[in-house]
């Protein structure tokens, strides 16, 4: 198991030193500078080179993309052009809210679309079980931007029961009882991924279901309820906790919609703003640490689901 | 255990939570001001960043030493008056005494010199300004002398339009600052509110400057006293309208800023937001290109262009309620002192045929004619289908090019990457300062006619002679068609009806002194 941990951490290198180069590159091809951006409209050409100069953006391509690799090697990742602090910083403070918001999701994913996706498995083809699907292709149906500015409008703005938008940290003032901003958005966020694992999970219990065993189990008179959760649910589980590793990924890096409808300092929004800016150490620095997340989330999906399966082998 | 353990840790959260809702953080609400903006600013260096969010933020931090009072008349901010000399090319402005930077220190001369030195040699609005200036010193511990080359007419409003203007910062600040932006820490100004924290992609945060002396006289626009009531005012991105407008209901936000068009009619009558109207309107422009291609000098084909277009149309789809929008053609709207209808009977003609006939005479073989258009603003884009699709009726073969806005700024400044480029203009209080009047910016409008006439248009202090001047400018813009202008659209934000001191339009961008909660 170590020398597997050992051997899959090494591979992350040459994963990592692709990736930091094809997003240093691809960042650049696009045209547009973050020296203009910052200047503005009236900003004349000549200002905007002459900021360029200063910035160091006039050097070739090869001598920024090593000296930027030389100090991502040595723990930095630079310092945002917009902001002026180091991206590391913002990495961590964006990452407390995308990390935190993705977790509550997955909590109403999991407490949510697991139950869901059962119930319908075991009543298949009854009315229970069509509504349940009705419901979790609505849910799939429905943008995530449409659910959160009409959580907003009935629960802040109507009812007054939760706040509209933003999230300061749990770190300062306010303590956990910040974690109420995150409720409204990991509510958005969980809809159309909690219908993802009901149909999931019904359908994998639903291939379980047919196999011998659990027939054999059917046969020996074991309760019902036994048998969907200690023989279907658990081998079913196999296929849903893959889908929990991506979901939860993708939840963290990619709520960028969630994060823009409720003003949420993640880092969704926070690559895309930079994209917008040209702030390109902001860019290169939170992808390179979403590729790492990505490789990482995989790494334990691995692990678990040998956990799961005693049949899997890691080598 | 571990089942036992887990819902302790869940109950905890929740009642965490459920506190939370019962006692909201509204403890510092009734001392701060919460201002729910789009986004954020690049930086707040007024000295070379023009984006007026940058200046919503920074004109509380930073003061210049003339602003504008209710009618777009300079008045003294920092400055104690001035005297000008029987020449016009020397003016010694006096500075106040009473005034005190944010770290404590008295503001001087000295200051005053290093920050008009430093906006002089990298703003872009300094640059006006200081292509006629011969020098600045300081003539005395708070006087401050600029000797012109000529008498340059202009030389208040440029001092009093803090946008991109004449801030003064400490002369250890100014005079070590370059062409970028000055940093975070340096944010040190003499307005009511100081500098207190920039979280990114959190909020930027202002604290009341104890030490504020109120420049004399009655409020009035910006000019006069300046009182700050609240402790602090924090500026905090919101990006999506419509949580904007909700925030202000839910009573998350005291301010917030850009509305969408189509919600005016629900907000003016609605007892949650009190709708406050953007003074100044900000209108489109269609930059023609003057370096290269087939508009260079081709006048006759840039007027069949301007013939084709139906400003009316574009802005109804555009905007939507007629009482956002109007279709001016004078570039500076009606009521305001440099309102002018010189050349405007071309503003509109939405004539194809006229058009097309403009478009025979200049010899127009039907070559591509690349419209370069963001969609980071909406209504550039809308307005651009409209007008293209004007355009191809009147037989001009004109083909967009989308691309979002820090690529159009890019590409603008390559001659060969377009003919057309859509952008927009803030109200400015003296038309010295609109983008068509400087001849580097591109599209590079720098004619002889141009220069004759901005020549006359500086060298008098004469306000009649130069509105005079300014409707010659003004026909000029419309016969060599260096910009076409789209019609004004007046944007607006909302507060809360808590809110006391707010007026009902804002003159270019919302202050917060005066204004209380």
């Amino acid at each position: 198991m170590l020398r597997y941990l050992i051997r899959r951490i090494g591979a992350f290198l040459p994963t990592l030193l692709a990736a930091s180069f094809l997003i240093f590159v691809f960042i650049r091809l696009i045209p547009g500078d973050p020296a203009a951006v910052m200047l503005g409209d009236q900003a004349t050409p000549e200002a905007i080179e002459a900021l360029r100069v200063e910035m160091g953006l006039e050097e070739s391509l090869a001598v920024q993309y090593l000296r930027w690799l030389s100090d991502v090697v040595r723990g930095d990742l630079g310092d945002s052009i917009f902001f002026q602090v180091p991206v590391l910083e913002l990495i961590v403070d964006g990452l407390e809210t995308s990390v935190l918001l993705a977790l509550m999701t997955m909590v109403w994913i999991v407490g949510f679309g697991l139950p869901v996706g059962m119930v319908a498995a075991a009543r298949r083809g009854s009315w229970l079980d069509q509504s349940l699907s009705g419901m979790s292709m609505f849910l799939a149906s429905v943008p995530t931007f449409w659910v959160g500015l009409y959580l907003i409008l009935i629960f802040a703005a109507i009812l007054g029961w939760l706040p509209s938008s933003g999230y300061p940290s749990i770190f300062g003032e306010g303590g956990l009882a910040n974690l109420r901003y995150l409720l409204l958005p990991s509510i958005a966020l969980a809809a159309p991924n909690a219908a993802l694992i009901i149909r999931l999970t019904r359908a994998s219990m639903l291939d379980v279901y047919r196999e011998d065993y659990v027939r054999t189990a059917r046969a020996k008179g074991i309760h019902p309820l036994r048998v969907i959760v200690r023989h279907v649910f658990r081998n079913a589980l196999l296929t849903v906790v893959s889908a929990f590793g991506f979901t939860l990924a993708a939840l963290i890096s990619e709520a960028v919609v969630t994060e823009t409808v409720f003003s949420l300092p993640g880092v969704g929004r926070m690559v895309v703003q930079s994209i917008l800016r040209r702030d390109y150490p902001v860019i290169q620095g939170t992808i390179l640490m979403i590729v790492l997340l990505y490789l990482a989330i995989n790494l334990a999906v691995d692990i678990l689901y040998a956990w799961l399966d005693p049949r899997v082998k890691l080598r | 255990m571990n089942i036992i353990r887990a819902p302790k840790h869940v109950v905890a959260v929740a009642a965490a939570m459920a506190l939370g809702s019962v006692f909201p953080l509204s403890g510092q609400a009734a001392e701060t001001l919460r201002y729910a903006t789009v986004g954020e600013p690049p930086s707040l260096d007024q000295h070379v960043v023009t984006s007026d969010l940058a200046t919503t933020i920074a004109h509380h931090i930073f003061e210049g030493l003339y602003t504008f009072d209710g009618n777009y008349e300079p008045q003294p901010l920092l400055a104690s008056g001035e005297e000008v000399g029987a020449d016009g090319k020397t003016i010694t402005i006096n500075l106040r005494q009473d005034v005190s930077f944010h770290d404590g220190q008295a503001m001087t001369a000295a200051d005053v010199v290093a920050s008009l030195k430093r906006w002089g040699e990298h703003g872009s609005r300094g640059k006006l300004l200081f292509s006629n200036v011969s020098d600045v010193s300081a003539s005395g511990s708070h006087s401050v002398t600029l000797t012109f080359e000529s008498p340059f007419g202009p030389w208040k409003n440029l001092m009093a339009f803090i946008n991109g203007g004449p801030a003064i910062y400490p002369e250890r600040i100014a005079s070590n600052a370059g062409s970028k932006p000055i940093d975070v820490k340096d944010y040190i100004g003499t307005g009511p509110y100081k500098f207190g924290e920039w979280k990114p992609n959190r909020h930027v945060e202002l604290v009341k400057y104890d030490g504020y002396q109120s420049p004399p006289g009655a409020a009035s626009g910006y000019a006069g006293e300046r009182i700050a009531h609240f402790d602090r005012l924090r500026f905090i991105p919101v990006p999506d309208p419509g949580t904007r407008v909700s925030g202000i209901k839910a009573g998350d936000y005291d301010y917030a800023e850009s509305m969408p068009s189509d919600l005016i009619d629900d907000l003016d009558g609605d007892a949650d937001s009190k709708v406050v109207l953007n003074g100044g309107p900000i209108f489109g422009l269609v930059f023609m290109n003057s370096k290269a291609g087939p508009l260079m000098e081709n006048f006759k084909l840039r007027q069949a262009i301007q013939a084709a277009l139906n400003k009316e149309d574009a802005l109804r789809v555009s905007i939507g309620p007629e009482k956002l929008w109007r279709a001016n053609g004078s570039f500076l709207p009606k009521g305001n002192a440099w309102f002018t209808e010189s050349g405007t009977e071309s503003f509109s003609e939405g004539n194809a045929g006229k058009a097309k006939s403009l478009a025979e005479e200049a010899g127009y073989d039907g070559t591509p004619i690349k419209l370069l258009v963001s969609t980071n603003y909406a209504f550039h884009y809308d307005q651009a289908v409209v007008f293209t699709r004007q355009l191809l009726e009147a037989g001009i073969n004109v083909q967009m090019v989308v691309v979002d806005w820090a690529t159009l700024i890019k590409k603008r400044a390559q001659p060969e990457e377009w003919d057309l480029f859509f952008t927009h203009h803030g109200f400015v209080p003296d038309p010295i300062l609109i983008s068509v009047m400087n001849d580097n910016y591109p599209g590079w409008w720098a004619t002889q006619e141009k220069q004759q006439l901005k020549s006359a248009f500086t060298a008098t202090n004469d306000p009649a002679a130069r509105k005079a001047t300014w409707a010659e400018i003004q026909a000029l813009i419309y016969s060599q068609v260096p910009t076409m202008k789209t019609g004004d659209v007046y944007t607006y934000n909302i507060a809360s009806p808590k809110l006391s001191g707010i007026e009902a339009t804002t003159l270019i961008w919302p202050h917060f002194w005066g204004v209380s909660k």
